[in-house]
């Protein structure tokens, strides 16, 4: 029997309030790769990630993590939300917010002890951190609040990792050590999907991408999938800025 | 008891009257950490829908039971508080109500019902229904031994159920959507926290009123909110304001005959409310007046 593939969407539809926005999305990535999931704006990007994460309910269709449901391998797989979908005055501290990443693994009632907080303050340490760990994360740049949510993924300790847009209004440092860790740990052999509206950056950064818009446009190695006329069918609603588009791709390509 | 009846001698209390005053420290303390919750989760209107809705229960209860025992009434607000709840849930759910609406809808119309019966057997000179204006303004003159009993243990499993839990409400309240993906199941957690606000509010109930009771649940947590940046101390901040509140409110209302304990407790929670906004350390308007203005962080696009 030939191993199960590490993420695998067959047939998923989401509707909201009963109008779909995402149709039979089928997907299957069978190797750790640094993924893409890219497309115009309202193209369903975010939810396809929280449909895989169960976090909207799927109005067909099936997703399954190393050949499982995603019930039974929740500790496997990691999150990191649109920094837009938290309040940022919440009364927690960078460490508080990494430490989140444990108490999956913690379960019911269980306190944070020791071994979370060292593991907590060395992910805080991976993305440059360190220093911040006791600053209020409304008083961080954008680029340190991502850096801060990657951290808390790294916490999760999975193997399958999502990102809704990490890159989206972050600083060319904290971009750049975003980028490193995602690098490191693809090299670890985990999977790492991110959701990104860059297409600049996207040829160069990621090994396999998948366009979408409402539905699953190609998926596959980056080479083959940023074509011209796939990129065309992506963004047909959006005709004006194809060829800004296409001349950026070329140019991503020749700068990897 | 007989150390309670001694701790009364002392104070020149009747041990019925100090018995009351520990019953309200201990509502007002876990209304406050109760309250945190709501009001980090951004809910402190549902509360004061729930504070409104539950008269018309305690109105109802009386009716149907004939009773005036402290313990029926509060059942009667509690079922009342949870239907307007639904009631929120299903206007929201079902029609193209926005939430603000849809909250001033139910606190006014339960709040209307409740007067409307309450006055209603007033005037029909129903023994015993004088004794429901109480729950209007809120009024501790009334309440038994057994009465304050019951209100220390619901307070006391209150404030467990969120120490024990602490965690899974932070997780949920600052983050649903990682909560969710990490498999806490959030519905059910959010339901328990609004559950419990309607729990604490519907216990301070006898000695806040339905008008006011609402502020025991968002005025201390707010200031609290002002000191810390943590949720920890934020809980135990609210509780000790709480705590204060209610004991300065009811002391008050004891000292000077015929003032209502509701608006003493309100006031005690307002004097702490704005001491913390202009004291606080790193919040507080003084802190920030004096603070050199200085950008926090280098400007960036699409920063918060």
């Amino acid at each position: 029997m030939s191993t199960p593939p590490l993420l695998e969407l067959h047939d998923v539809t989401v509707a909201y309030h009963g109008r779909p926005v995402l149709w039979h999305v089928d997907l299957a990535v069978e190797s750790p790769c640094l993924y893409g999931i890219i497309g115009p704006n309202g193209a369903g990007k975010s939810t396809l990630v929280k449909a895989a994460l169960g976090i909207v309910p799927l109005a067909d269709g099936w997703v399954k993590f190393f050949g499982e449901p995603l019930d039974r391998v929740r500790g496997r797989v990691g999150y990191v939300p649109q920094r837009e979908s938290v309040d940022w005055d919440f009364p927690v501290r960078a460490i508080d917010v990494v430490l989140m990443g444990t108490y999956h693994r913690l379960g019911w009632m269980r306190r944070v002890g020791r071994a979370e907080r060292e593991l907590a303050a060395a992910c805080l340490d991976r993305v440059g951190m360190a220093d911040f760990a006791t600053r209020q994360i409304g008083r961080l740049s954008g680029g340190q609040q991502q850096r801060v949510f990657l951290a808390r993924a790294l916490a999760q300790q999975a193997e399958i990792y999502f990102l809704d847009e990490p890159l989206a209004g972050v600083d060319a440092q904290s971009q750049q050590q975003i980028f490193r860790v995602l690098s490191e740990l693809r090299d670890e052999g985990k999977l790492v999907l991110i959701v990104h509206h860059d297409l600049r950056t996207a040829a160069s950064w990621f090994d396999r991408v998948a366009l979408v818009d409402m539905r699953l446009v190609a998926a596959g190695p980056t080479e083959e999938v940023l074509s011209r006329e796939n990129l065309a069918r992506t963004y047909s609603g959006h005709l004006e800025v194809l060829d800004e588009l296409g001349r950026a791709v070329e140019a991503g390509r020749r700068t990897p | 008891m007989t150390m309670l009846t001694a701790v009364a001698d002392l104070l020149g209390l009747s041990s019925n009257t100090l018995l009351v005053a520990v019953a309200m420290a201990a509502v007002g303390m876990a209304a406050g950490v109760v309250g945190c919750f709501s009001v980090l989760r951004r809910r402190a209107l549902i509360g004061d829908a729930a504070a409104h809705a539950t008269l018309p229960g305690v109105a109802l209860a009386f009716v149907i039971t004939g009773s005036r025992g402290l313990p029926v009434l509060l059942i009667g607000a509690v079922v009342s508080a949870v239907a307007s709840m639904g009631l929120l849930v299903l206007l929201r759910r079902f029609t193209r109500t926005r939430d603000d609406a849809a909250t001033a809808i139910v606190i006014g119309v339960s709040f209307g019902m409740g007067v409307a019966l309450i006055s209603g057997l007033v005037a029909r000179g129903v023994p015993g229904s004088g004794g429901l204006e109480r729950f209007l303004l809120g009024s501790t003159a009334s309440l038994s031994a057994a009465d304050a009993r019951l209100l220390v243990i619901v307070s006391l499993l209150s404030t467990g159920l969120v120490a024990a839990f602490v965690k899974e409400a932070t997780v949920v309240s600052f983050d649903p959507g990682f909560a969710a993906a990490a498999g806490w199941p959030v519905w059910w957690i959010d339901f328990a926290l609004v559950a419990m606000t309607a729990v604490m509010v519907v216990a301070g109930l006898p000695a806040a009123g339905a008008v006011l009771v609402t502020a025991l649940v968002v005025i201390p947590p707010v200031a609290a909110r002002q000191w810390t940046d943590r949720v920890g101390v934020m809980l135990v901040l609210a509780g000790a304001f709480g705590l204060v509140s209610a004991v300065a409110g009811v002391a008050a209302s004891a000292v000077v005959p015929g003032l209502a304990t509701g608006p003493m407790v309100v006031l005690a929670a307002a004097a702490l409310f704005a001491v913390s906004l202009v004291c606080a350390p790193s919040r507080g308007l003084l802190a920030m007046a004096l603070r050199p203005r200085m950008p926090l962080a280098p400007p960036e696009r699409g920063g918060p």
